[in-house]
């Protein structure tokens, strides 16, 4: 009969409220989150080893995985539309699950259910009785201030000649669940918030001398004036600094010198340090002698083709309507010199030079070894390797979501802080009339297989034992076994 | 500056002696005495053994104060190696993987002393001691050049935010160290049913307050790491592979907490998490060997 009512109200709903409704508790189910959870585990270890060597040891020693382990290698798994989602879906998650949980925890805390039964007392773990020659009231009111003492709120309900005790501690804490979610969530949105509206350059290579623009839509660019870095004796970088100025359609706004750990920041903008390396100064000349070009390419942004081991650099120059690949010389010419076919030595760079667009002033490809000060004609034009110098290595980016982290991570670490440190205790009980004209109460804490709490429970008894001068006789059913003994129905009372 | 270091590490070697000596003492106390009792017959044609039975009885529990002593012996070592290299260095020692390990072993003994003293539980240092023996044989295995102090590399110049990381990450590792203990012991305790150790409900809340502990702690190794990288790199996040893998231990112990606390996931699944988890973070203790990526140069 019930079956049918309930199958009547649910056929009476509405389709989209079913939906809804049951949507909601999908999201809501503690065990579909916690699924959640693992899966996004899981996800995360398959990223993890995917930037380790641990597949390919796997490939070696099973062979006919090698399949296997190219693709997860080829897997982005981090950018990939899978664990995007399941981020999405565990934010929503958090969200409607927090939502859910807000009307239950503020009535724990508001307004508990002070009403209790003689079972649960009878079946607690652990319980403290005493027994008073007092009224049930006058020993209500008297346990009532001896727990608030305590520092317990303590709450009581009279029912049936019989006065129900509720007393708890730290039921604030219960709300550190909610910055916790929250913290979680506003991750997130820090994230997306950068990568939205924000950007990172991670490779702004810089010559000493040059001058490069910022781009990005702004109208700034930055000129390395100087770059200078320290050694240890054995030859390891110890430091290594830029100085460099900042300027707005080519007038200077700041200078500043950067250095690994200390960056610069310029509106919403900030200049990072990450490494340096060699670079090469190259001319291109007309044959009126006009300077087409002259910068320095930073080498070992790419590395030749034919030897990994030579540092490139590659180059449009439509104001002289070539693109040039210099290759420097070997940089281990000892190891695995049958790579190195073009046997460039100190001073010496491999140039190839291509045309570039239809008023290019070379025909056809043209390969040159520079040596260093001489100038090679190319075409019309006249080629310089002029020296070597060195460049920097900038990072620069603005991370408008970083306020949006900074305030996450205080949220979250309160919220763990509250609900760990703070743990919500709560107590039972039930002062009952004695034939004798006096009274019984019997106390339980709510704390089911919870060490912690039974030992927060004891502390409370013997405050109570000192605040109202009577012993209370303890009840433990799951105490340890002695030696030999095996078992959890133990029951041992102690005065 | 040279003395300094080599005192440290004489430090090291007697707290190794010492953490290997209480290990034994730990287990010998925690197995308790093994009897083997035969079954003898005797025929005619001689003496025939029909059966054997083992018996365990509890160990008696001056062994475990031994073994306690020689723990503190063994933290006021490490705890000297550690402060005499910190001089020599000017800074924490927390560089490279033997800096990092020998600090780790200081953490480790005041987490699990801490934890004896407040549970009054010795136990668990059949598990934790051998663990910090295992740790201090792994430093010795270390290349020697290692024991040298060697000036910060440009990117870890950075101390005081250096020192809050790593310094956060060992607390982390240790209190998971500890809960891994009680989680074993747990495991050991229902399925054995060894009457003199601790109860299954203590050694759960061991566990759990441990990673109450070790918890927050993870996650303010995330967030200052994310604070550094921001200063440093210019993002709070790169999903790089030592990040990742924090990051996987961390939604390891996020499971074991909400099941916990939500589904009241007491007992043997509760401590197969913790086994997990610590395997998880022992992956990201030793992640420098196999992982590429921006953590690289803080490998061995």
């Amino acid at each position: 009969m019930a079956q049918a009512t309930a199958g009547q109200r649910i056929a009476s709903r509405n389709p989209l409220e079913i939906v809804i409704d049951r949507t909601w508790r999908f999201f809501c189910s503690v065990r579909v989150a916690m699924a959640e959870i693992a899966l996004l585990a899981v996800l995360v270890l398959i990223g993890t080893l995917r930037g380790s060597s641990v597949p390919d040891s796997i490939a070696v020693l099973l062979p006919f995985t090698r399949p296997v382990v190219d693709a997860w290698y080829a897997w982005d798994v981090f950018h990939s539309l899978p664990f995007m989602g399941l981020l999405t879906v565990i934010s929503v998650a958090i969200a409607i699950c927090t939502i859910n949980r807000v009307p239950g925890i503020w009535a724990s805390i508001a307004h508990p259910t002070i009403a209790t039964t003689h079972g649960f007392l009878r079946n607690a773990e652990r319980s403290g009785e005493i027994t008073s020659p007092l009224s049930p009231a006058a020993l209500a009111t008297q346990s009532r201030a001896a727990i608030a003492k305590s520092g317990y709120r303590a709450l009581a309900d009279e029912r049936q000649r019989e006065i129900h005790l509720y007393a708890d501690r730290f039921r604030y804490a219960r709300l550190g669940t909610f910055p916790f979610h929250l913290a979680l969530i506003l991750i997130l949105v820090g994230g997306i918030v950068s990568a939205r509206w924000g950007f990172r350059e991670m490779e702004f290579m810089l010559a000493e001398g040059s001058q490069r623009a910022v781009g990005y839509g702004t109208d700034l660019s930055v000129r390395l004036n100087d770059f200078s870095e320290t050694y240890t004796e054995q030859g390891i970088a110890a430091d290594y600094h830029s100085d460099f100025t900042l300027l707005r359609d080519g007038e200077p706004l700041e200078s500043a010198i950067i250095s690994p750990n200390h960056p610069f920041t310029h509106g919403d903008m900030t200049f990072y340090q990450s490494g340096f390396g060699q670079a090469v100064v190259m001319q291109i000349t007309d044959v009126a002698g006009n300077v087409r070009f002259e910068d320095a390419l930073p080498l070992g942004q790419f590395r030749s083709a034919d030897n990994p081991e030579a540092p490139a650099a590659v180059i449009d120059v439509p104001t002289a309507g070539v693109s040039m690949t210099v290759i420097a010389p070997d940089e281990n010419p000892r190891s695995q010199p049958e790579l190195d076919q073009l046997n460039l030595r100190s001073g010496q760079m491999y140039l190839l030079l291509r045309p570039l667009g239809p008023s290019s002033p070379i025909a056809e490809p043209l390969a040159i070894t520079l040596n260093q000060g001489t100038p090679v004609p190319a075409g019309d034009l006249s080629i310089t390797f002029l020296r070597e110098t060195r460049f920097s290595a900038l990072q620069i980016a603005r991370n408008p979501g970083i306020s949006i982290f900074y305030a996450a991570s205080f949220l979250l670490v309160a919220g763990l802080a509250v609900t760990f440190y703070f743990p919500h205790r709560r107590i039972r009980g039930i002062v009952s009339p004695t034939p004798g004209g006096g009274s019984k109460l019997v106390l339980a804490p709510m704390a089911r297989r919870d060490w912690s709490g039974q030992q927060a429970f004891d502390r409370l008894l013997n405050n109570l034992e000192t605040s109202l001068g009577a012993p209370i006789a303890r009840i433990d059913r799951v105490t340890e076994p002695p030696a030999g003994a095996a078992g959890r129905q133990h029951v041992a009372t102690s005065p | 500056m040279d003395a300094l270091v080599r005192f440290s590490f004489y430090c090291f070697t007697a707290a190794s002696i010492a953490m290997v000596t209480s290990a034994i003492c730990y287990i010998a106390y925690a197995v308790g005495r093994v009897q083997v009792r035969q079954a003898r017959l005797q025929t005619s044609a001689g003496t025939a053994f029909v059966g054997h039975d083992t018996r365990f009885t509890p160990q008696s529990v001056a062994v475990a104060r031994f073994g306690t002593m020689l723990a503190w012996f063994a933290l006021a070592f490490q705890a000297l190696s550690v402060l005499l290299r910190t001089i020599a260095a000017g800074r924490v020692p927390l560089a490279n993987m033997y800096e990092f390990s020998s600090t780790f072993l200081v953490v480790l003994l005041v987490m699990y002393l801490v934890f004896e003293r407040t549970y009054g539980v010795r136990q668990l240092g059949a598990i934790v001691l051998p663990l910090a023996a295992g740790m201090a044989a792994y430093i010795w295995l270390l290349p020697a050049a290692m024991r040298e102090i060697d000036p910060l590399i440009p990117a870890l110049q950075s101390i005081t935010i250096m020192t809050i990381h790593v310094g956060l990450a060992l607390l982390a590792y240790s209190t998971f160290a500890v809960a891994f203990a009680a989680a074993a012991l747990f495991l050991v305790a229902t399925h054995w049913r060894v009457a003199w150790l601790p109860s299954p409900d203590l050694l759960d809340d061991f566990g759990f307050r441990a990673v109450t502990i070790g918890f927050p702690a993870l996650s303010l190794v995330l967030i200052v790491g994310s604070i550094w990288a921001h200063q440093a790199w210019g993002a709070y996040w790169s999903w790089d592979p030592k990040e990742t893998a924090a990051l996987f231990t961390w939604l390891i112990y996020a499971v074991y907490l909400h099941t916990r606390t939500l589904r009241g996931w007491r007992g043997n699944r509760g401590a197969w998490i913790l086994v997990f988890g610590f395997a998880a973070a022992i992956f990201t203790y030793y992640g420098n060997y196999f992982f590429g990526g921006l953590h690289a140069y803080g490998g061995v």
